[in-house]
């Protein structure tokens, strides 16, 4: 049925709208360049939109005015449907529209269109019109309310102007829908649930009654929005079938339109309705409020819908992957504008969108079926940075399964990843999760773990830059670039006897900026609640409709809500190592030394360096460094889940950091594991310092294995492998490696599989590849070490490996 | 009594020495003297100087600690060795806190040496790997390769051994009921052509890779020196032994230049050799001859 549409051909209708990272380098010439293609636009339908709609509405309670701002949008934005789509919609009114929340913060973005990167994005029209919209703005956007709620010390850290260990930002916020729910009812369902709930309220009266009342309006008034919405695009698609001169695009067109008068006010039957369904949810999800994330359990929320096609014919293989390639053109056809902060924290990547496959069900049985393989097969064709792939690992996942993921991680877009159920279901269990609940975590974007369905309304806080906490441990909590007391008031390093009173600084300081953050996420989760409900995304979440109440009002019972994004712990594993060795143990460097060398950012000390350099380091499966690196990671996270949230659950640390390490890394000074003040942290919060590892691969993953996920948080570690290392006899060594990483119980793993660019800058710059592993003949050697005959020709052997 | 030998290198996640993955431990001394040796560092049977010059950044330690004024300095140069005067003391690598210089073979004990090769056993689990002996010639230092390998079978790791097979049958037959598979390296079986390029003669290599194929799975390894012993006629000739003996495999490791390095780094002068590498056409025509003759045989493996 899709006969005209050559799989091959849909990669070219990619709308690429990624952000150059302006951070990590090149800044200049990035400028000069611009940070957007040229035909990527700004798109302010929304910002208009929701403005009049605010406009209009002053005065009602505020879940009612997002609901009608919802529907307004919802009714009157430009949609469109182009000549090759199957599954319709986006967050923004053309394909090449950014969105951006004017609500949230505008400063931001009309910084961004004033400076040179972002020249491109607006017209003299669109400026002047931004103009008018921040005139309402000014005062009503949640970053001008939060200027106006924080005062005193909760200003100062929520500005960051005092080179705080904590950051705090809007980070992401992402959160699952019960999809499955959805799809059984449809939004017309959950719209009688919720009348239902009105009529109840009326006879029960609880003391929260208008709170109710309001809430549930405002709910089914989103939802007949969203039903409503859809019913212009099959009324488009009825209009532009009518025109279409080709049977073929008279079908489609008419396909189209049948589904969105069907889909998803009522439940999908196959698996073209299940995936617009979703599609509308998930792009409404981003209208709404400024969301990220997928999270959804692909193969086991669309593999039954496939599978029961096939059964009835109704689909073959081939138009089930058109459909999915069809799809991830849409995912990347949702733009987000970020701040320059945020851009260069997700580093190009355009809406963190993940999806999860594997894992097991409710209970306790694999799920793989026949769309995980369609997944993978997907995103070997696309090859797309976005959506990235979570695989939920445990041993009863086939190895042909695990062949395919190999297959597309080779080609070099770092995906799949896999997460560990063996440490992530007991972390889970951990954090008072039910077993039936934990079996259905998914990963929504980077390694946020979630649980679909559940009210995990709100979750990074922020980020906390662990070796600046260490920095300051050696400071007393001074800045002693300008005198300022930032910090805890800890005691004097010189008083130090041993490494425990170093922890102990340490980890106070991880109390003290913990506590500043929380505070500040606290205050800006009762704003939220006041200001920006979710009546929409509420209605997908298992409890709101049951209990009358908004997601911002309450949250699901556990850590597993609120967390800060914790960069650098192993930074401060081998810098506590290396003061333990020295400084305590063989005394072959004074503290009063190393202070001194470290405000000197080592210059002039460099022996002092090279011993700080020389002790023990975590990531070589070395006894020593590798127990410091425990306790730093385990009493690390202790000192964080100290802090509480609004409902009294601990917040937690989280392993999400990514390219964030090399913006925290930029306001690091010299730290005692030899780092150079401005240098980028470790990459991910289990991966070994950049360059430490000198033991190999299987040395990392032993090393690694001695951080309970269970005593901390869901981790991150990044692992660089050459191509051949997965291809030909080797890839079934990789296999073998990958299910010792499971068997270790090692909470998650993704891979760089460098290509022959990063061979060839290796060996133009070999100071920035010192730990890049390549295969000789019948050994492993660090590429750098090689000699430049030897050099070239695995970068001529890895070409080849590289279609 | 603790038995201990000189092991010049532990190399974790080996993929290449045998099944699965592997650490490959490398004994120190060769009776061989192979022109195209790759890793010249092992041939000594004592430990010795290698130097890392590109990570000298020419301070001078080194000197200091040198008794015996083997160590020259230049301003804003690298320093340089007097490898004649050179004693191989180490005490300049205890000094260096660069990297620039290190000791190449240490004294370790059989229990030292199990104890890093059972830090992997969750991957030998997993792929069928364990433990790969090689060298230099293992079966140089006897009693401790015989302890190794037995430890190491003992707590039941899958065993390899990687040898020239130059070494007295009474050796051999007493450390083969330790060994699962061996890793045999044949050079050359034209006894005048042997002797040019490795100083030995090759009667005692073969017939002591009778006695290892009927007592252990044997793969053959060539290492391939283009218009040394990659003729077709050569391949022929291995290709009638293999089927001969029945052994299982044979693994064709075309020369690299990875040992001329090294032999700068240990103060050597690579032997006057035109190592070449046969072309990628040249290797496909011989795994052709292989593949007629029913042999399996792979490159690089």
């Amino acid at each position: 049925m899709y006969s005209k549409l050559e799989s091959n051909t849909i990669r070219n209708k990619l709308v690429i709208k990624a952000v150059r990272n302006i951070r990590r380098g090149g800044q200049k010439e990035d400028a000069e360049k611009g940070m957007y293609r040229p035909e990527i636009k700004l798109d302010l339908q929304r910002s208009i939109l929701l403005t009049e709609s605010y406009r209009a509405t002053e005065g009602l309670p505020m879940v009612l005015r997002r609901a009608k701002a919802l529907e307004h949008i919802l009714t009157r934005m430009d949609i469109y449907i182009q000549s090759w789509e199957r599954i319709v919609g986006n967050n923004v009114a053309v394909p090449q529209g950014l969105y951006f929340g004017i609500d949230m913060n505008w400063r931001s973005v009309r910084r961004i269109v004033d400076q040179p990167e972002g020249r491109t994005l607006l017209d003299a029209e669109g400026r002047r019109k931004l103009d008018e919209l921040i005139t309402y703005w000014k005062g009503k956007s949640m970053s001008d309310i939060q200027q106006q709620v924080f005062t005193g010390e909760v200003l100062d850290y929520w500005k960051m102007s005092k080179g705080a260990a904590g950051s705090w930002s809007h980070w992401s916020e992402l959160g699952i829908p019960n999809y499955e729910k959805v799809f059984k009812v449809g939004l017309r369902g959950l719209i009688q649930e919720a009348k239902g709930r009105l009529a109840e309220i009326d006879h029960t009266v609880p003391p929260d009654y208008v709170d109710q009342k309001e809430f549930l309006q405002a709910l089914i008034i989103a939802l007949e929005a969203v039903i409503a919405y859809a019913h212009r695009y099959a009324h488009l698609a009825e209009q532009q079938a009518v025109a279409a001169q080709e049977p073929f695009h008279k079908e489609r067109l008419e396909t189209i339109a049948r589904i969105c008068r069907k889909v998803p006010e009522h439940p999908p039957q196959t698996l073209a309705e299940a995936l617009q369904s979703f599609f509308f949810i998930h792009v409404v999800r981003y209208l709404e409020y400024s969301t990220l994330g997928i999270g959804v359990r692909f193969d086991k929320v669309f593999g039954p819908y496939y599978e029961n096609d096939l059964k009835n014919g109704r689909i073959s293989r081939e138009e089930a992957l058109t459909l999915l390639q069809l799809l991830w053109v849409k995912f990347h056809e949702l733009g987000l504008i970020y701040s320059p902060t945020l851009s260069a924290v997700y580093g190009g990547v355009a809406s963190l969108q993940a999806i999860t496959l594997g894992g097991v069900d409710s209970d306790g049985k694999p799920v793989v079926n026949e769309m995980t393989y369609l997944v993978l097969e997907t995103a070997e064709r696309m090859r797309t940075p976005e959506p990235t792939i979570a695989i939920r690992y445990h041993d009863r996942l086939p190895r042909e399964l695990l062949a395919k993921a190999v297959d597309v991680i080779r080609t070099g877009i770092g995906y799949p990843s896999f997460f560990n159920d063996k440490a992530l279901l007991p972390m889970l269990a951990g954090w008072d999760v039910p077993l039936e609940t934990a079996r259905d975590y998914a990963v929504s974007g980077c390694v946020y773990i979630e649980l679909p369905g559940k009210n995990i309304a709100r979750r990074a806080l922020g980020g906390l830059n662990l070796p600046l906490a260490l920095w300051y441990a050696l400071t007393q909590g001074v800045n002693t670039f300008n005198g300022e007391q930032v910090g805890a008031c800890t005691p004097d390093p010189l008083t130090f006897s041993c490494l425990d009173d170093l922890m102990a600084a340490y980890l106070t300081q991880v109390r003290f900026f913990t506590n500043r953050l929380c505070t500040i996420q606290n205050i800006s989760n009762s704003l939220y609640e006041k200001y920006l409900p979710r009546p929409f995304y509420s209605a997908l979440l298992d409890g709101c409709i049951e209990s009358g109440r908004d997601c911002r009002k309450w949250g699901y019972p556990s850590t597993v809500s609120d967390f800060c994004v914790v960069l650098g712990p192993t930074n401060v594993s081998d810098a506590m190592a290396a003061v333990g060795k020295n400084v305590f143990e063989d005394k072959t460097v004074t503290m009063a030394q190393l202070l001194k060398a470290m405000a000197a950012n080592w210059e002039g000390h460099e022996d002092v360096r090279r011993r700080m350099i020389n002790a023990p380091k975590y990531g070589n499966d070395h006894a020593y460094a590798d127990a410091i690196a425990a306790q730093v990671q385990h009493r690390t996270a202790a000192a964080i889940m100290e802090s509480k949230n609004r409902f009294g659950f601990p917040c937690r640390g989280d392993g999400s950091g990514i390219s964030a390490t090399y913006a925290a890394g930029a306001i690091v000074p010299a730290t005692p594991e030899g780092r150079k003040s401005g240098e980028p942290l470790a990459d991910a919060t289990l991966s070994p310092v950049f360059g430490m590892d000198q033991e190999g691969p299987t040395a990392v993953l032993k090393s690694a294995a001695n951080i309970s996920a269970a005593k901390s948080f869901n981790h991150l570690l990044n692992q660089k492998f050459p191509p051949q290392a997965l291809s030909g006899e080797n890839k079934e060594r990789f296999i073998d490696y990958l299910r010792a990483w499971g068997e270790l119980g090692i909470s998650q793993i993704q891979f760089n599989v460098v290509d022959r660019a990063t061979l060839l800058e290796a060996q133009q710059q070999p100071e920035k590849h010192p730990d890049l592993l390549v295969r000789v003949a019948g050994y492993s050697a660090y590429f750098v070490d090689l000699s430049k005959g030897l050099q070239d020709s695995i970068i001529a052997r890895t070409e080849q490996d590289f279609p | 009594m603790t038995t201990s030998g000189i092991v010049f290198n532990l190399q974790r996640f080996s993929l290449h020495d045998g099944p699965g993955i592997r650490t490959t431990v490398f004994l120190k001394g060769c009776p061989l003297n192979c022109a195209w040796c790759a890793n010249p560092e092992s041939q000594s049977p004592r430990p010795q100087l290698m130097t890392r010059d590109i990570k000298c950044c020419g301070c001078g330690a080194c000197a200091k600690a040198c008794p015996e004024g083997a160590v020259q300095l230049e301003v804003g140069k690298v320093r340089r060795i007097l490898w004649e005067q050179c004693t191989h003391c180490f005490r300049c690598v205890a000094a260096c806190l660069y990297g620039a210089l290190a000791a190449v073979g240490q004294t370790m004990t059989v229990e030292a040496v199990l104890d890093i090769v059972k830090k992997d056993q969750v991957f030998y689990d997993q792929s069928g790997g364990g433990l790969t002996l090689s060298g230099g010639e293992p079966l140089t230092q006897p009693t401790f390769a015989r302890e190794l390998l037995k430890g190491a079978k003992a707590t039941g790791l899958h065993t390899v051994m990687d040898t020239t097979g130059h070494a007295p049958p009474t050796v051999l037959e007493s450390i083969l009921p330790f060994v699962d598979l061996t890793l045999y390296d044949i050079k050359h079986l034209d006894p005048q052509r042997h002797r040019r390029a490795t100083g030995v003669d090759n009667q005692l290599i073969l017939q002591n890779l009778k006695r290892t194929a009927n007592q252990t799975r044997t793969w053959l390894r060539i290492p391939l020196l283009h218009g040394y012993n990659d003729t077709p006629e050569h391949m022929e000739g291995l290709a009638r032994l293999v089927k001969e003996l029945n052994i299982e495999k044979i693994s064709l490791l075309p020369y690299h230049e990875g040992g001329l390095s090294k032999c700068r780094q240990i103060g050597q002068t690579p032997l006057d050799f035109m190592a070449q590498s046969p072309s990628e056409a040249h290797l496909a025509h011989l795994m052709e001859i292989m593949t007629r003759h029913g042999v399996r045989a792979a490159i690089g493996a």
